[in-house]
């Protein structure tokens, strides 16, 4: 259901996968590149249905795109000092760093609901954030990070463990 | 339900956990390496030993496109006499170190290499290279010290596809020019660090004559090499001489050092597409090269100093994630 907003900003609803809808300013739902595109090309109803992504996970998209977004306005004041804005993305970078506290599967679904909608910044921080996951450990500790099944048969282990030996003396 | 061996029955199993935890190793290849160019390639060598599509992904060009080492500088002391300098084994090894791991993680997506002035790497690096690198397009390679003459036209000779080369001033250039003549077809662009005479000029409009971009920026360049380039480098669309100590006179007697271009040059150079020159006293760049009589001492500058080009396709931008601060104090501890 969607109407417009009290500002004059269009607001749509974004439906789930599994039918929950989120209803959003178009300020938000532009931050999707997926999204901003069907809007251009008058593909989007006021209701887009995003067949990719669930429920739990739309609504992490979305809390993500309205907090940067926000931001982003500034809350309706005009942004003058670079301090100012210094301040913000300290405070961003912060919100940031909270938000991806999640368990790996969430984080998982996530990243890829980032990439299916094109949410560049947010497709970042979670690649980051996997990343992160994956410095300072061994090829078998990565395995029972992401719980990932070996796939070389020994022999084949062996060669690429050969291959990329660290060779520093 | 059916079982098949090998990769087929994995998959099989993968289908059946799907229901439970998420399959890291099933992401699309162009996901992982969006994670994956977060990693420097020291944090990557364990990440591509992790399973097959891992590794794969590792592998591609779009993180390996351009393999910027220029934050790795040999150790090195000058000497008197050739090659200039003397560089410690130690220092030798940490090279092919860093090249055998980003060789074997690679697998041959490299198209682009960037090295330091003070990388002063021999012979069995650049052939290491040569035979891993099979698609190279672009070679920065600003220090030839220890390269003999055969090591480097084996390497152009394995490199078919070479478009552009960032070099130093050699004593003598043809032989160089006749092997990219011969070997990499598609051959444009060249940058030059040093010094520019008639020879060097010479040799480039006898072998390389459809040369579209020429850069000696920073250089000690004689007037009569720049109008023989704007005469007769009829291809040529761009050309750099910014902060250039351009001289005139025979080479034998004290040269003088031009202040500004005259009428005929600028006349010349009116058919370029694009042609770049800066002679302003006030231009920290020209009087660097004031200071340091013609032949710019890098080293006492910043770090990002030798890598600007006003041509943009020569310019090399930031250093990248391959191998950033982190990977040299992790080898040069």
């Amino acid at each position: 259901m969607a109407a417009a907003g009290g500002s004059g900003s269009k607001r749509y609803t974004l439906k789930s996968r599994d039918g929950e809808e989120f209803e959003v300013e178009d300020d938000v739902a532009v931050r999707s590149q997926t999204i901003k595109h069907l809007i251009e090309d008058n593909c989007a109803d006021d209701t887009i249905p995003l067949a990719n992504v669930t429920g739990k996970i739309l609504a992490l998209v979305v809390e993500y795109c309205r907090k940067h977004a926000q931001v982003e306005t500034g809350g309706g004041h005009a942004r003058s000092t670079g301090l100012e804005d210094q301040v913000l993305d300290e405070g961003l970078v912060a919100w940031d760093a909270e938000f991806v506290k999640l368990d790996q599967d969430t984080l998982f679904d996530l990243l890829l609901a980032a990439n299916y909608l094109e949410v560049t910044e947010l497709l970042d921080l979670t690649c980051q954030t996997v990343a992160n996951m994956m410095k300072g450990k061994s090829a078998a500790e990565i395995r029972k990070t992401f719980h990932i099944v070996n796939d070389y048969t020994p022999e084949e282990e062996q060669e690429v463990r050969k291959e990329i030996k660290w060779a520093f003396g | 339900m059916q079982f098949r061996r090998g990769v087929g029955s994995r998959l099989v199993k993968m289908a059946e956990a799907r229901a439970g935890a998420k399959r890291w190793e099933e992401m699309e290849i162009d996901v992982l390496v969006k994670i994956f160019k977060e990693l420097n390639m020291i944090e990557m060598a364990p990440v591509s030993r992790v399973c097959r599509s891992w590794r794969m992904a590792c592998a591609d060009p779009l993180l390996w496109k351009t393999l910027d080492l220029g934050l790795l500088k040999s150790n090195f002391i000058p000497t008197r006499a050739s090659p200039y300098v003397w560089v410690d084994d130690r220092s030798d090894r940490r090279l092919t170190g860093v090249l055998k791991i980003a060789m074997a993680l690679s697998r041959g997506s490299v198209s682009c290499m960037i090295f330091h002035f003070n990388l002063y790497m021999k012979d069995e690096h650049l052939n290491y290279i040569a035979e891993r690198c099979p698609h190279l397009k672009r070679l920065v390679l600003p220090a030839w010290n220890r390269i003999t003459k055969t090591g480097i036209c084996q390497a152009i000779r394995r490199w078919e596809e070479l478009e552009s080369m960032t070099m130093p001033t050699i004593l003598y250039p043809p032989y160089i020019m006749e092997e990219i003549s011969r070997s990499c077809k598609n051959f444009s662009q060249l940058k030059i660090m040093g010094t520019f005479d008639v020879n060097f000029a010479l040799s480039i409009h006898t072998n390389l004559p459809r040369l579209k971009v020429l850069s000696v920026r920073c250089s000690r360049l004689s007037k009569d090499a720049l109008l023989f380039i704007l005469d007769k480098m009829e291809n040529l669309e761009v050309l750099n001489i910014s902060h250039c100590l351009i001289t005139e006179g025979p080479a034998s007697s004290s040269k003088r050092i031009l202040r500004e271009l005259d009428s005929t040059i600028l006349e010349k150079a009116l058919r370029l597409h694009e042609f770049f020159y800066c002679m302003d006293s006030t231009c920290i760049s020209c009087r660097r090269m004031k200071t340091d009589e013609g032949l710019m001492r890098w080293y006492r500058y910043e770090d990002w100093f030798w890598r600007k080009d006003e041509v943009s396709s020569l310019d090399l931008g930031d250093y990248g994630k391959l191998f950033d601060e982190w990977c040299v104090n992790q080898v040069c501890r």
